[in-house]
């Protein structure tokens, strides 16, 4: 006999709304249906009513942990639309932010990954350590979360010689500590024998499914656009593409610490040969009428920007595709075949960005029975119902 | 393999099916086909390209036409495969046979554009609410929204 267990929306194992509905036999899980929805917001259509500059924070405010990303993605897009070609030492910086992003991103993984895989000493250290890279993002910055360091054009903020050399301090003190994590990663006999043979996905079925970033790199894809398609900056940096073949969450693990040491690398050379000059050009109000497809190797995997413009201030079209969506695919096929507890060890392994990925519409909240839908209109009508045909109540006495 | 030889080569391969054929910019090349030939070309791309990672599908409301775009990618090129179906016939085919991980990219375009993805293994709805009023397609450029007006419940209004 088979159970569907629901997971979520709302659920202590996950950090973001988000409906897995497990069916299973006994402990093993035999079928997974994932139900999204529960965070759309509409950003595509709103981008439409938005002009390009308005629209660097809307892409901003998709992600709150890869917000770079996104604007990056969307800045880099309209750029070629507006023919712009942004200083050398803007770009440096942009994509010195992007690296850095991606440090704070893998660390942050990492220590969830840890957490759930009840080793928290593990998640206690990695994310001390992330407030190092943090601190340094906040004062290139000015901001922890969204850096907002975008323009058309360029970047808004410059650094300067002492902030090189405090970027660098701390890049030299995260590498001794990630060189530690992945020792420990790869070779702690409780921490291995938790997260090896679980979550396997084939390199056949990641490559069928679409897998993307690490998911897709941890079973043997090499797949990165920083390499297939080196945008802006990187064709100008040594780099290796960090791949694993074991195809499960160990595989996982060691594609972003070592992608962790390779981010330490380039910061290292992107601020040796940072170019002197402007930091920015000026951008003009109104795009030619055109269409770009813009790519960007997010933490997580490919993020893909597809923007139109009719010649307006305003882009006619943005669509935006976060790889958490193109990893629920492959997600299902991890899960299934697996043990109940599992699953937020597998979910987890995706890094899932449920906010990124889940970006269109909802206007309406709704909320599932099990057998009946009833919107947030109704329930509250219920509710009200119920609380004026409930017996009044008297007041509680005191017994002595 | 460089752009200009994938050009060249994509036109020998698709031959009429190929409506439009361009390469705005470095790896970058955009191929028209019309709706019936889009999964042969998609069959071939997979094939003959290595373009089995497909990265999302566009959708664009152009008013009388609805235009798709299949964003694929190859390790060394970008290829996006358009097509474009009249608004008094919204019906298009699925890929899923051919790319199994398109299923979610589809199921966004149904909901959003109001179309009929024809021999999709799962047709139900992606993002939008179980009680989405039937007819509204929100990415439709005629669609409005109006925000309902708000009524707190046992207080001012």
């Amino acid at each position: 006999m088979s159970f569907e267990i629901p997971i979520g929306p709302q659920h202590p194992a996950l950090k973001e709304p988000i409906s897995l509905r497990m069916t299973v036999d006994g402990e093993v899980i035999t079928g997974v249906d994932i139900r999204l929805g529960y965070n759309h917001r509409g950003v595509e259509k709103v981008a439409e009513e938005k002009n390009w500059t308005q629209n660097i924070y809307l892409a901003e405010r998709i992600c709150g942990i890869c917000s770079h990303s996104h604007a990056t993605c969307y800045v880099q897009g309209v750029e070629k639309l507006m023919e712009l070609a942004p200083p050398k030492r803007g770009l440096y910086i942009r994509y010195l932010v992007s690296e850095l992003e991606r440090v704070h991103s893998h660390l942050l993984w990492l220590g969830v990954a840890g957490h759930e895989a009840g080793f928290d000493s593990f998640f206690m250290y990695t994310w001390r350590d992330r407030e190092i890279v943090m601190d340094l993002l906040e004062m290139i910055s000015g901001n922890r979360v969204h850096y907002a360091i975008n323009a058309i054009g360029g970047v808004r903020r410059d650094i300067d010689e002492g902030q090189k050399a405090k970027i660098l301090e701390g890049v030299a003190t995260l590498r001794k500590r990630s060189a530690y994590y992945f020792h420990i990663g790869a070779s702690e006999p409780s921490f291995v024998a938790r997260i090896a043979g679980v979550g396997m996905l084939s390199k056949e079925q990641a490559v069928s499914l679409c897998a993307v970033g690490p998911v897709a790199r941890a079973s043997g894809v090499a797949r990165d656009v920083r390499k297939e398609d080196p945008y802006a900056v990187y064709d100008e940096l040594d780099f290796e593409l960090c791949t694993a073949d074991t195809c499960d969450v160990l595989g996982r693990v060691v594609v972003r610490v070592k992608e962790l040491l390779e981010s330490y690398k380039m910061i290292e050379q992107m601020l040796k040969n940072l170019p002197a000059g402007d930091i920015a050009c000026k951008a003009p109000r109104k795009a030619k009428p055109g269409e770009v497809v813009s790519r960007y190797e997010a933490p997580r995997g490919e993020n893909i920007h597809y923007i139109k413009a009719n010649g307006s201030d305003k882009p006619e079209r943005l669509k935006v595709r976060a790889p958490t969506l193109g990893n629920y695919p492959a997600t299902v096929e991890m899960l299934r075949k697996g043990f109940i507890a599992d699953i937020p060890l597998i979910f987890a392994a995706i890094d899932p960005c449920i906010c990124c990925a889940e970006r269109t519409v909802t206007l309406v909240g709704a909320r599932n029975g099990e057998e009946r839908i009833v919107t947030l209109g109704d329930l509250r009508r219920l509710a009200i119902d119920r609380h004026q045909s409930a017996p009044p109540k008297r007041n509680a006495v005191w017994p002595f | 393999m460089s752009d200009i030889a994938i050009v060249e080569s994509l036109k020998r391969d698709l031959g009429d099916k190929a409506l439009e054929l361009a390469n705005p910019d470095r790896r970058r090349i955009f191929v028209k086909v019309a709706p019936a030939d889009l999964v042969p070309a998609v069959t071939l791309l997979r094939d003959a390209y290595d373009c089995a990672y497909l990265a999302t599908i566009s959708g664009l409301d152009k008013g009388e036409t609805f235009e798709f775009l299949y964003h694929f990618a190859s390790p060394v090129v970008n290829i996006n495969v358009r097509t474009e179906i009249p608004r008094t016939d919204l019906r298009l085919a699925s890929i899923c046979a051919v790319i199994p991980g398109a299923v979610l990219y589809e199921r966004e375009l149904q909901e959003m554009f109001g179309i009929v993805v024809e021999g999709i293994p799962d047709p139900r709805r992606l993002n939008l609410p179980d009680d989405w009023p039937e007819g509204q397609y929100p990415l439709r450029k005629d669609w409005k929204h109006v925000r309902p007006q708000e009524v707190i419940p046992g207080g001012k209004s």
